[in-house]
């Protein structure tokens, strides 16, 4: 199990100026809706966008706390 | 071993326009995500392939090296990696999925 808050420093960690809203979709933190607002995003395509975000997330998704996300990814201006 | 899931893989996205690698079958998938992606891509009435790689994790690797994307299911269109329906819905959304998918089966109508 991860928390919530421990998920967003993940992410903060890969991506230190992002805005990160996190959703339990299931009840039981292990399956996220994870949105994060970052200029890190601008100019990249969807895919690599969330390339970054699992990059943030390899370890607790390799060690099983994490089982499922859902990624949104936004740019400051709403790109 | 390695090579030859790549190989497979390959020609398995070079055969079918629609390819989802997903965990479970059509008939019986076994992931609520997988679930989400074969709903999606009714919706589209184009004829898709499932191929359940839930207990091949040599495959399964071999998808996430290829593709350096970590998570299933895994969907291809015209040979070109698109991520899952994170990727797609929103690709939808803007318009620019129906456009690829009629260029993918243009050939056969």
């Amino acid at each position: 199990m991860i928390t919530e808050d421990s998920l967003a420093a993940y992410i903060k960690k890969a991506i230190p100026d992002a805005n990160v809203y996190i959703a339990d979709k299931t009840g039981v933190m292990d399956h996220f809706l994870i949105q994060v607002v970052s200029d890190v995003f601008k100019g990249k395509n969807m895919l690599d966008c969330h390339r970054l975000v699992y990059g943030a997330l390899k370890e607790p998704m390799q060690d099983g706390r994490v089982h499922a996300v859902e990624i949104k990814t936004q740019t400051r201006s709403g790109e | 071993m390695g090579e030859s899931n790549e190989e497979a893989i390959k020609e398995e996205i070079k055969k079918n326009k629609i390819i989802i690698y997903g965990k479970g079958t059509k008939e019986a998938p076994r992931c609520g995500f997988t679930v989400e992606t074969i709903e999606f891509f009714n919706r589209f009435g184009y004829p898709f392939e499932v191929v359940d790689v839930l207990e091949n994790i040599e495959k399964r690797n071999a998808l996430s090296k290829m593709t350096n994307w970590p998570t299933l299911p895994k969907v291809f269109i015209n040979g070109t990696f698109y991520g899952d329906t994170d990727v797609l819905e929103p690709m939808a959304k803007k318009g620019e999925l129906e456009p690829l998918l009629k260029e993918a089966f243009k050939e056969e109508k």
